[in-house]
């Protein structure tokens, strides 16, 4: 979904942009192709549309018929929904889940990220394999990890009582604090690459032009290098936050049943008592939540996210 | 388009090969329960015998999946002849149409504890939600009953519960409230939420048997309500663990044949097999949960049988499938307020 929106907005090369780089870029590719020219590799894109449109998109309005037509036709299931307060209050977990878990990344990732694109070329390499290594190994396994890290007589809190730094555990599992930690690491790895892939794309002159001509350190980074940074950024927080707000695994382990987020409220609904109206209907309006911010995120973002890069 | 038409055939090509293989397997059936030791249980006590008897084969497939069972008697397609499901979910799918009803004449429904077997299932093994506690974090003191769990300061520490709206926590609040065990149903359900209230801080929940083990193990969870397998289990690993019978809390699996099962006839001698005195008692003796066939106590392991449900029969509080096949849902809406409130 992410994807075919960035095609589209490519497209647009002449959308105003506010750093001064990608201006200058955007200058070279304003030769206004027609609009003929703009569609001219659109064929390419049958192959993933067949895919998407036979096996995501014909299942998913499906689902959601059934918002509407199960158990019957109408609107009792959103009736139902909107009565529940229980669901208001699932529905704003999940969000703040997200949230949390997209800022925690965001702030751990973003240092990595420029480490990685400082250091010299082959340490950078094999610092991405770290981070990526991290991805391949089983979801499970890591979420399982945490619990015997965290939990009251996990190494963690045995170490610090050892040390004599606290005499009662920590409570750091079961509850808000557990899913935070265990979904911003397994979050860290989609946050580093888009944004070191930005920030490999960054002249170093342009940081070097912008202290000759008197910047200071900070207002080097907030002014000229956070500003380049902010494709990188914004695409990976936007698929951070997005990936979160449907996890399951790692919530329900980690988290306690008070904290209850949207997937683990349809599966319930889907599994324990087979409402699939109900479940479809909630599913849909996490669906619609999402886009509307979407369509926030392309509003503030107007420049394409992998545009820096793939200008070069 | 090329690519297209030859796509189009290794499609059709896999679909013939698919459909031919469900076509000359009439003398397999399928079985599906929750994984684990539970299923490998089953396979060596019910599937491997009877499969020697009858000559017809046991595939294991899994794990339960309601949703995947209503979808595919909705569509028609049924893949699984006989699965392991919750007592009131087998009430619930009978209700709404999904499962077979049994055939008596193949079964044997007298031998069966009424209890446990109805015209769309029958009993699979039965089990007790017990009073559990970790002896090391509570020292001398032995919690009797299910008022323990609401006395955080003679037993301190977290408790662990079971984390899905289905039978059992409702049931112990109201118990420990002093609610009379004939006068639970129907659930009251305010009470039993005022109850939990005043504990809700200190309850970690639990989603699946070895989660549970782990929590009292550990002494994460001091004390809490268990599975009476589980916790049969750690003590026979040497783990600090005692346990309480006291208004032990009666639940069953049920076995159910969806409704279109393409190997109807094998699965009803399959039920047949599995519910006779010898494949429950020979499931018992591989698990510790308790036999539903009457006849299965005297084939019990001795060192085994004082450690199930049957031998504390006085002391069981049998839970209301029936009640909560109908009324789930209604108090899922309102367990799902109170939990995250």
């Amino acid at each position: 979904m992410k994807m075919s929106a960035v095609t589209h907005r490519q497209g647009n090369g002449g959308a105003p942009s506010v750093a001064g780089a990608t201006h200058a870029k955007a200058a070279v590719m304003h030769n206004t192709p027609t609009l003929a020219q703009r569609w001219r590799g659109s064929r390419n894109l049958l192959p993933a549309l067949l895919f998407l449109g036979l096996f995501f998109f014909a299942p998913l309005i499906g689902l959601l018929l059934r918002g509407v037509l199960e158990p019957v036709p109408g609107l009792g299931n959103y009736q139902a929904l909107f009565a529940n307060s229980a669901y208001a209050r699932v529905l704003f977990n999940t969000f703040s889940v997200a949230g949390l878990v997209t800022l925690f990344s965001v702030l751990l990732g973003f240092p990595l990220a420029w480490v990685i694109t400082l250091v010299p070329r082959g340490w950078g390499r094999w610092l991405l394999n770290i981070v990526l290594l991290s991805m391949w190994t089983s979801l499970l396994a890591r979420t399982y990890s945490w619990l015997v890290l965290l939990q009251a007589s996990g190494v963690i809190n045995k170490a610090l009582m050892a040390m004599g730094i606290i005499d009662q555990p920590l409570e750091m599992v079961h509850n808000l604090t557990g899913v935070v930690i265990g979904m911003s690491y397994i979050m860290i790895p989609f946050i580093v690459l888009p944004l070191q892939a930005t920030m490999q794309a960054i002249d170093p002159m342009v940081l070097q032009a912008g202290s000759i001509c008197g910047a200071s350190p900070w207002t080097n980074f907030f002014r000229v290098f956070l500003p380049l940074c902010r494709p990188g950024l914004f695409s990976g927080a936007l698929m951070v936050f997005v990936m979160s707000l449907g996890y399951y695994v790692t919530p329900a382990l980690l988290g306690g049943a008070q904290n209850m987020m949207l997937p683990e409220f349809i599966i319930q609904q889907v599994q324990s008592f087979l409402n699939w109206g109900l479940a479809s209907a909630a599913a849909a309006l996490l669906i619609v939540i999402t886009l509307v911010l979407f369509y926030f995120y392309l509003k503030l973002q107007p420049e394409s996210p992998v545009g820096s890069s793939n200008a070069r | 388009m090329v690519f297209n038409k030859g796509a189009t055939a290794v499609l059709a090509a896999s679909i013939l090969a698919v459909s031919t293989s469900v076509a000359f397997a009439a003398d397999s059936m399928s079985f599906v329960s929750w994984g684990g030791s539970t299923q490998d249980a089953q396979k060596a006590a019910w599937a491997e015998p009877f499969s020697k008897a009858s000559d017809i084969k046991v595939v294991q497939d899994g794990p339960t999946d309601y949703g995947k069972l209503k979808a595919m008697v909705d569509s028609g397609n049924v893949q699984w002849d006989v699965v392991d499901v919750e007592a009131d979910f087998a009430l619930r799918a009978a209700a709404e149409g999904l499962l077979e009803p049994l055939d008596f004449k193949v079964i044997d429904r007298d031998k069966i504890d009424p209890r446990f077997v109805g015209d769309h299932g029958v009993g699979s093994f039965y089990f007790s939600f017990v009073l559990g506690y970790n002896e090391g974090k509570l020292g001398a003191g032995k919690p009797q009953d299910w008022t323990a769990l609401f006395d955080t300061k003679t037993y301190p520490g977290k408790r662990a519960l079971y984390k899905w709206p289905s039978p059992g926590v409702l049931e112990l609040a109201l118990l420990a409230d002093g609610v009379a065990a004939d006068k639970l149903y129907p659930l009251d359900l305010d009470r039993a939420f005022k109850k939990l209230d005043t504990i809700k801080k200190d309850i970690v929940w639990w989603g699946g048997g070895a989660q549970s083990q782990q929590l009292l193990a550990s002494g994460e969870a001091s004390i809490g309500q268990f599975w009476n397998g589980r916790v049969y289990a750690l003590q026979q690993d040497g783990a600090p663990v005692g346990v309480s019978w006291k208004q032990n809390l009666v639940m069953a699996d049920f076995l159910v044949i969806p409704k279109g099962s393409k190997n109807k006839d094998a699965a009803m001698k399959f039920l047949a097999n599995s519910s006779s005195a010898k494949g429950q008692a020979d499931f018992a003796n591989l698990t510790a949960y308790a036999p539903v066939n009457k006849d299965s106590v005297s084939l019990l392991k001795p060192e085994l049988a004082p450690n199930l449900p049957t031998a504390y029969a006085k002391d069981q509080i049998t839970l209301d499938f029936a009640y909560w096949a109908k009324n789930g849902p209604a108090i899922a809406t309102r367990w799902n307020e109170w939990l995250v409130k």
